[in-house]
């Protein structure tokens, strides 16, 4: 098995007196791109919202790099590990260049407040997502793809080997939907960790290299996408009848959902 | 505008000031902001010394200042003025901060003391002092901060553990408010006639008749307020971009907004305690020091302007309609109703800052 540098250790999730997993445990395996998915209200943006420290377990724990993440001080974890959010909020009239500074808070301090180190990385963030040209534009002027790649710079900047993503991809058109997710397969052949939540299962397939599979709270398959995406997991997870056939474009699975008699009345 | 072979402009619009490890990131909108709100300030504070029922001057002003004014001259400045202008400035810049600080924790435009119930807390505070003890300027001060200060804990309390976002703030503010609105009402009905006019002349909110005394206490409130600031507003800013953005960038979310919501009303008790209830300068002060400074916040220009406005309503007051002097309240309430009113027609079309 290979080493996991974020794990969750039969962890109860939820919120407030509302149990969403119980005696969950997941491991993140290392230099992977992890997808999580599954149906509406099954838990997998919980899950990664208490990977990312967002939600405290009420009980077990969170991992990274073997230690409790809530037992460590929250700027450190901040270098280790980058989140974005599923809606984020960009001050008005703030700039692309000022928006992706911001990911360097946890390098910073209060007699700290721009190195040369920042001024570098800011930059070079701004190049690997391809907005280096926006640099000076205001982030409400840009489109949602744009503005998607601003946010993904600003997590760049964080300079972390772990990268989390809450549905990166949602409410963006299906060309920007594709222009984010190569970019995070660039990240991750680049080296990073990736663990994103996705609602689109062909999507999940192409571009994950590992799966957790989830419903009602609890993990229902793991593993590579050519392994566990077979119609008899699609119908466990997602109660839907189905084909699946290569992608001719990619190799990889493509769910192909059978044509129900209720469609038909 | 753009073109590919620009260099990365990753600081455009600051300049860093770097010393071994160190390093200040000054953006150049927000110094150029700060440093004009600091001289229409002095200036402004020079005016009101050298002018009010007596005009002096800047020369005599200057002479009583380094002490070889006339008698006159240096009592009208060091015992009328000089207290009621110290206590104007650190009062507004008090309210400047708290109200910025407000409008960050509820990201809301209208966050303030006021909207809160910060400052009916105070006001309940000061009728139990004025009404039930009849007490003097001192108590009533003490127990308006208790007050105020106990409504900022109450709302904190009512809104930890459950979802922390801006509106539950707000409106459980506003429920605290409008419950201490009845109490408030209910005691005034308690009292004497003249009682309640001095409750109500309190409640009008004044700058008359300060002393250094009262102006050394709001500054102290101030010092730590700015010092507190200082540490907390990298992550305020942070905050800006959402709770979950600012958690992933490291920021303690809960730590920070607890401690910026009981510095906020630590603030706006110390402000109101001392010269009552000035309407809208909290809420005002962070919009027009968001409309000097463009996108980035900064706290300290907030102060400024916030002092600015007391100060100049202050002039006005003690100018006065028909001869007769107003109490500060009066003026920034008018004025300040009318600069919201004017906000909220500019900004129909657009949505309002975050």
């Amino acid at each position: 098995m290979t080493t996991s540098p974020l794990a969750a250790r039969k962890a109860t999730l939820g919120y407030g007196r509302t149990v969403i997993s119980e005696g969950l445990s997941v491991d993140i395996p290392e230099g992977e791109f992890t997808v999580i998915m599954g149906p509406n209200a099954c838990g997998k943006s919980t899950l990664l919202k208490a990977l990312a420290r967002m939600l405290k377990p009420s009980h077990g724990t969170v991992l990274l790099d073997g230690k409790d993440i809530h037992h460590q001080n929250t700027r450190a974890v901040a270098r280790r590990l980058g989140l974005l959010p599923q809606s984020p909020i960009a001050p008005d009239g703030i700039t692309v260049a000022d928006l992706v500074a911001r990911g360097r808070y946890p390098h910073q301090g209060i007699l700290r407040q721009w190195s040369a180190d920042d001024e570098r990385v800011v930059g070079e963030a701004m190049a690997a997502t391809d907005i280096a040209d926006l640099a000076s534009r205001g982030v409400d002027e840009l489109s949602g793809g744009q503005r998607q790649r601003v946010w993904i710079a600003m997590v760049l900047a964080q300079q972390t080997p772990l990268l989390l993503l809450d549905e990166p991809t949602t409410y963006l058109d299906i060309t920007h939907q594709i222009e984010v997710l190569d970019l995070c397969a660039k990240l991750h052949r680049e080296g990073r960790t990736l663990v994103a939540v996705l609602h689109d299962l062909n999507q999940a397939a192409r571009y994950a290299t590992h799966l957790i599979a989830m419903r009602e709270g609890e993990v229902v398959a793991e593993g590579a996408p050519a392994d566990i995406v077979t119609a008899e997991t699609v119908r466990q997870v997602f109660d839907l009848p189905c084909r699946i056939i290569d992608d001719p474009e990619s190799g990889t699975p493509l769910v192909i959902p059978s044509v129900r008699a209720t469609n038909l009345v | 505008m753009t073109t590919a072979s620009a260099p990365l402009r990753a600081a455009e619009g600051a300049t860093v000031l770097r010393l071994g490890g160190y390093s200040i990131r000054l953006r150049h909108r927000v110094l150029a902001a700060v440093l004009g709100s600091l001289a229409a300030l002095i200036a402004l504070a020079m005016w009101s010394a050298a002018t009010g029922s007596t005009s002096l001057g800047i020369e005599r002003v200057w002479y009583a200042l380094i002490g070889q004014g006339t008698k006159g001259d240096e009592f009208i400045l060091w015992t009328l003025r000089l207290p009621r202008l110290a206590t104007g400035l650190a009062v507004g810049a008090c309210m400047g901060l708290a109200g910025a600080l407000f409008q960050n924790l509820t990201r809301n435009p209208l966050g303030s003391p006021d909207l809160l119930g910060l400052t009916q807390g105070a006001t309940t505070g000061a009728l139990v002092a004025i009404i039930v003890t009849g007490s003097s300027l001192q108590v009533t001060t003490m127990l308006a901060a208790v007050g105020s200060l106990a409504t900022g804990l109450l709302i904190w309390a009512l809104t930890r553990g459950g979802d922390p976002s801006g509106y539950r703030l707000i409106l459980v503010g506003i429920g605290v408010s409008a419950i201490l609105a009845g109490v408030n009402g209910y005691l005034l009905t308690r009292t004497t006639i003249i009682d309640a006019f001095r409750a109500v002349y309190w409640l009008t909110g004044d700058l008359s008749g300060r002393d250094f005394g009262q102006a050394a206490a709001v500054g102290a409130v101030l010092a730590a307020g700015v010092l507190v600031i200082a540490f907390l507003s990298r992550g305020l800013d942070s905050l800006r971009l959402g709770e979950a953005t600012a958690t992933g960038l490291g920021v303690s979310v809960g730590a920070t907004r607890v401690t910026a919501l009981v510095t906020a009303s630590i603030l706006a008790a110390g402000a109101v305690a001392v010269a009552g209830p000035l309407a809208f300068v909290a809420l005002a002060a962070p919009h027009i020091a968001a409309r000097l400074t463009g996108s980035s916040r900064s706290f300290l220009c907030s102060a400024l302007v916030g002092a600015l406005i007391v100060t100049a309503a202050d002039m006005i007051a003690v100018a006065g309609v028909g001869g007769r002097q107003l109490p500060t309240g009066v003026v920034t309430g008018v004025v300040g109703g009318a600069y919201l009113i004017w906000l909220l027609i500019a900004h129909r079309k657009k949505g309002v800052m975050s």
